[in-house]
């Protein structure tokens, strides 16, 4: 079990094209709006690296995602 | 049958408050008709409780295709074990605190006799664990807090209201003084060992129900043969009626672990406001519990609305509570020459931090933060992540709306 921080930038004006786009994809934990340097966080869930990378390919053809910054985790600690 | 997650936390969840209801019910009617005496009650009951949890937790610890029930139910679960040295101080206080507050409710249970109003009491925890907060952290409490509280207390009040429009201040008393510290006292450690690790994996929660009851019961045993020596002996006696004992504990557990469940499945703070529906599954039990005893719930209309408002404070107070708060994601870089590891142990021991990962990309440490206001976050978490050494800079992004797949 993968699991991955993906940081995205949209283009002004598309954010809520994008979320309803992001919410139809599978292997995704959780899904943020933030206000910051980027626009949302998805925390991802996946088997293995390559779909990983399956997943980071769709949302870059997601129309209105202008960037992606992709954090993998290598240990968590949670509550 | 398949059902959606978000469906099953639901289902679980207002299970759970409405077996939390049945228990208070079972409780009123034994001690109204059966054991009168709290004390007798209380030893009666844990006695029986101890057995009865016992065989749960052993059915529990059967393994079927490799992973035993408990799993399924709690993923940390194993099987029932023995206790670790770490863990006996935690058991020691958390059964203090519980046995001091389980005698008080039977206390409660047989002066006011109305399940409605003995459950809307444990809410008052809020407002103690506030109070610890603020002096604990010399931390100002936000004005959500203070309203939710008050809301809450004050409900709870309105809803002890006797049949003559007397408040009963001995009833009170135990409430305030005795029934929620020791609450306090046992969550506050319950939820040590549930954050402590055994063997590299979080402690489970039904080995520590398990634990729990037994020094509760150990504690409870002191208590009441020290304070009520003949109630000590009348306990034994009323050993004879173990049918309803067993029935209480063991429904008892099913709600514990149906809540356990529910946690596991959506957030920690929606569990909690749907666990406060117990008090409005309560009510219509209540009226029939006063069909079948000879227990008076109200003598007026007026009585009754009075009741009701307190009622309703209490669960909007709950709700409000637990709704109000504010999440971030925090992105950290780290200095070179400093372990990464080191760091994440010491932003995790940051009251209000969620998560930590260490992740490889722009940045080295991702960290999610809960608190109930941004104030708040600025003075607990901001100032803290700056005194810890080897953090280089750090971003803070405030999240606006969330969607998580439970």
């Amino acid at each position: 079990m993968i699991k991955a921080y993906i940081l995205i930038l949209t283009y002004v004006g598309n954010l809520k094209v994008v979320l309803e786009e992001m919410r139809k994809l599978e292997n995704i934990e959780s899904i943020a709006v933030v206000a910051g340097d980027y626009d949302i966080i998805v925390k991802a869930k996946v088997n293995s690296l390559e779909e990983l990378m399956e997943l980071t390919d769709k949302i870059h053809s997601i129309k209105g995602v202008k960037r992606t910054n992709t954090q993998v985790i290598e240990k968590e600690i949670v509550a | 049958m398949r059902i959606r997650k978000k469906y099953l936390f639901y289902v679980l969840g207002i299970l759970s408050s409405a077996i939390g209801a049945i228990v208070t019910i079972i409780d009123t009617y034994i001690s109204v008709i059966y054991v009168k005496d709290p004390w007798a009650l209380c030893l009666a009951i844990f006695l029986a409780g101890i057995i009865i949890t016992f065989i749960l937790c052993l059915i529990l610890s059967i393994p079927i295709k490799g992973k035993s029930i408990g799993a399924r139910i709690d993923p940390s679960f194993r099987k029932l074990r023995l206790l670790r040295k770490k863990e006996l101080k935690y058991h020691l206080a958390a059964g203090i605190g519980n046995a001091t507050a389980t005698i008080a409710y039977f206390m409660i249970i047989s002066l006011y006799k109305d399940p409605s109003a003995v459950l809307s009491f444990f809410q008052i925890v809020i407002l103690y664990l506030l109070l610890i907060e603020s002096i604990a952290e010399k931390n100002a409490p936000t004005l959500a807090e203070v309203q939710s509280s008050i809301v809450v207390t004050f409900g709870a009040i309105l809803s002890s209201f006797s049949l003559k429009g007397e408040i009963n201040f001995f009833g009170l008393l135990v409430v305030f003084l005795i029934l929620n510290p020791s609450w306090v006292v046992f969550s506050i450690y319950q939820r040590k060992l549930k954050i402590m690790k055994i063997d590299s994996c979080y402690n489970d929660s039904i080995n520590i129900r398990f634990w729990n009851l037994f020094f509760t019961t150990i504690f409870t045993t002191i208590f009441v043969y020290f304070i009520r020596r003949d109630a000590f002996y009348l306990a034994f006696d009323v050993l004879k009626y173990w049918y309803f004992f067993f029935i209480s504990m063991g429904v008892t557990f099913f709600s514990y672990i149906l809540y356990i469940r529910a946690l596991g499945l959506g957030k920690a703070s929606v569990t909690q406001a749907v666990k406060s529906l117990t008090i409005i599954f309560s009510i219509p039990l209540t009226f029939i519990l006063a069909k079948i005893t000879p227990v008076i719930v109200f003598e007026s209309i007026t009585h009754a609305i009075i009741k009701m408002i307190g009622i309703i404070l209490v669960v909007l107070g709950v709700i409000s509570f637990a709704l109000t708060e504010v999440k971030a994601y925090i992105f950290i870089k780290a200095k070179t020459g400093y372990a990464a590891s080191q760091i994440i142990d010491k932003i995790w021991k940051i009251k209000g931090i969620t998560s930590v990962a260490a992740v490889a990309g722009r940045y080295d440490i991702i960290a999610k933060a809960r608190i109930r206001t941004l104030g708040k976050g600025y003075e607990r978490i901001i100032r803290a992540l700056e005194k810890v050494k080897g953090i280089e800079s750090f971003e803070w992004q405030s999240i606006l709306k969330e969607w998580e797949e439970i």
